[in-house]
């Protein structure tokens, strides 16, 4: 007992977070991103290392969580303080993992059953409250301080209100789009493009802003501190490339690019 | 005698004056203050009601102390000036609220004072009156006992509105078994078939990729049905199809749907339980993942259809630069442009609902579409009205009149 405690510890003692750590972290956070960002130039071992390793990780990490956030504390605490109504739900949740046992797999369709007549009945009433109820109320409010409001704020709201008219012809089904009817939702795919122009900006810029962290990262470790972490697996990389394409070089069709 | 008996009452008299300049003046006494189970909730709060004072000035603060014990532990629950929370500041729509602006209403969370157990518990409350820090007026203390409530009368119009479309939606299927419904050309759903097409003269794989939603999404509802779609016409041209998935429940529902589709068309031979496969459960894990397999098997056609998120671009652009034909789909507006900009079509929200009804074109759901389109007139029509009746209302200062239409369109 007493030789598995001193294990343990000297296990756990492994993970103390060391300047030596910090430094191979470095080495692998630059490694992984470089890796990844080498498949804009084409797919290569590199970057199927990272991609693998990512859904591995990317799995286990999914499964502590699934484990310490939901099977120990909604199922398995519970049941070690014999609160046995929560065996229905677990049998529920189990059953749907009969679909590997082909015999007794239509177990299965119970639990698929009751999560589907779930899922429906919250989403119902939601959807009808927030999709629809809420969206009349949300166009036809602001005009309610009508006596209080500028010029331009009557304005806008009332632009508002007939972009959103507009747009739901656009999205009429049942009636043929011609006439007056394709005119109004041809003014409703406008207010449809502007609206899509404007959130890909937004988006685009929230996207650079990632991009920009990882920038920075391969930045800081790029210093002396950390080895040159950054400069060493980028050089090693075009060179793996240059002597890839040299070798390969008049062959159609590499290993990498075969189906 | 009578001199003395005179000397002594005057002497009495002084003393008792004397008492009632020297002692303080004892608090008023707040009447009617009435504590009921605050209606229509999970029951962890209560409903404070008494009436406005007249005498109360802009300095009168309102204090509310609330007790789970029986007697002693007061709690503060709330601190409001005078001219706060009356009865018309309670968010209740007015087929289900009576108060008014003479009274004074407190809703009091029990749970974020004595924790989430506050359901069934006897509770005591009562009210102090301050004014600049001194104590003016104090209730007697009044007990209430929240309850849990069935039924919620504030989403009264929620559930006459559901019923009005159960109504309409089987007087449209009804409607659409007789006569049939008529649905605009979308041109999306038409490049289905081209692309499929093109997959089997090209020998290559087609890739539906169902995105990263649950079976409780509604856009992963509509992929499934346009995955049945697709897939009996995969099974018809004897095609290969690939389906990964990022959440098991739908992969299970969707093996069971594509297997239903090879049947339909005659072919249950070419089924393969792979077709279906599962990849993870981790966004970015499952985009590098398919975005892999797409750079390497270089798939004639690619599917997005369902809910979708960051990972909108990162899949599609890897599709083009492939050179797959592409069709996307998803109700999820922040993603769309990126659709727009990467696929060769894009169905926009509704277009991906009204997919699996113009492919199969069943009368079950060919009248869900009629009911989705009534839905759209009310709402139109709705705007419309509710503009010019709350815009009239509003001018014309009838406050009671544009709350009712307000109340009409509250969303919870």
């Amino acid at each position: 007992m007493e030789l598995f405690a001193n294990l343990w510890a000297w296990f756990s003692g492994l993970f103390v977070i060391t300047p030596a750590w910090m430094t191979l972290g470095a080495w692998v956070a630059v490694g992984l991103t470089i890796f990844i960002f080498s498949f804009l130039y084409k797919d290569n071992p590199f970057f199927k290392i990272a991609e693998h390793l990512y859904l591995g990780a990317g799995m286990g990490w999914w499964f502590q969580v699934y484990l310490y956030s939901i099977f120990i504390p909604k199922v398995w605490d519970p049941l070690m303080a014999h609160q046995w109504g929560v065996i229905i739900p677990a049998v529920l949740g189990i059953s749907l993992v009969t679909q590997f046992i082909p015999r007794i797999s239509w177990m299965s369709r119970y639990g698929f059953t009751f999560m589907m007549g779930y899922g429906a009945g919250l989403a119902v009433p939601a959807g009808l409250s927030t999709d629809f109820i809420a969206q009349i109320g949300g166009t036809i409010e602001p005009l309610s301080r009508m006596a209080s409001m500028t010029p331009f704020a009557i304005f806008n709201s009332l632009l508002v209100a007939f972009g959103v008219i507009c747009v739901l012809f656009y999205f009429f089904f049942s009636v043929e789009h011609k006439g007056a009817v394709k005119k109004v939702s041809s003014i409703g795919i406008y207010f449809l493009m502007i609206y899509f122009g404007a959130a890909f900006g937004n988006t685009v810029m929230a996207r650079f802003s990632l991009l920009y962290g990882r920038f920075d990262e391969l930045y800081t470790y790029s210093g002396s501190n950390y080895f040159y972490a950054t400069q060493v697996i980028l050089i090693s990389m075009v060179l793996y490339f240059v002597v890839h394409a040299l070798a390969n070089k008049g062959k159609k069709g590499t290993s990498e690019e075969a189906a | 005698m009578i001199k003395y008996k005179a000397i002594l009452t005057l002497f009495l008299s002084l003393l008792s004056v004397n008492a009632a300049f020297s002692a303080e003046p004892a608090p008023a006494v707040i009447s009617g203050l009435t504590a009921v189970d605050m209606p229509y909730d999970v029951g962890n709060a209560v409903m404070l009601r008494w009436a406005i004072n007249p005498s109360d000035t802009p300095d009168t603060v309102y204090v509310v102390h609330a007790s789970s014990q029986q007697a002693g532990a007061w709690v503060e629950a709330d601190r409001f000036s005078a001219s706060a929370k009356t009865g018309d500041d309670i968010e209740l729509p007015f087929w289900a609220w009576d108060g008014s602006a003479m009274e004074h209403a407190v809703k009091v969370e029990l749970n974020n004072i004595f924790g989430e157990s506050a359901a069934g518990s006897v509770f005591r409350f009562k009210v102090s009156a301050l004014e600049k820090g001194l104590l003016k007026a104090e209730s007697a203390p009044v007990p209430a006992t929240p309850v849990g409530n069935w039924f919620r009368l504030d989403r009264l119009n929620n559930i006459v509105l559901l019923i009005v479309i159960v109504i309409v939606f089987f007087w449209a299927v009804s409607h659409a078994k007789r006569k049939g419904l008529f649905i605009r050309r979308i041109a999306g759903l038409d490049a289905i078939d081209e692309a499929i097409g093109r997959a089997t003269e090209m020998g290559k794989p087609i890739y539906y990729v169902p995105g990263i939603g649950t079976m409780s999404s509604i856009s992963t509802i509509a992929s499934a049905f346009i995955l049945g779609e697709v897939s009996k016409k995969v099974a018809q041209y004897d095609s290969q199809i690939k389906v990964p998935h990022y959440d098991p429940i739908v992969m299970t529902v969707c093996k069971e749907i594509v297997k239903q589709s090879y049947m339909e068309a005659g072919r249950p031979d070419s089924y393969r339980e792979d077709i279906n496969f599962f990849v993870s459960q981790d966004q970015f894990s499952y985009a590098a993942s398919v975005d892999g397999m797409i750079s390497r098997e270089k798939p004639a056609a690619c599917f997005f259809m369902g809910y979708f998120m960051a990972e909108s671009l990162l899949l599609a652009e890897v599709g083009a630069t492939s050179g797959a034909i592409q069709i996307a789909g998803t109700d999820i507006e922040s993603q769309l442009p990126f659709f727009f900009t990467a696929c060769d079509y894009t169905l926009i929200g509704e277009e991906l609902y009204a997919a699996g009804a113009y492919l199969s074109k069943e009368p079950m759901l060919l009248s869900a579409l009629k009911v989705q389109d009534f839905g759209k007139l009310v709402v139109m029509v709705s705007v419309f009205f509710g503009i010019i009746l709350v815009a009239a209302g509003a001018a014309l200062h009838w406050d009671s009149f544009v709350n009712v239409i307000l109340n009409l369109f509250k969303a919870y």
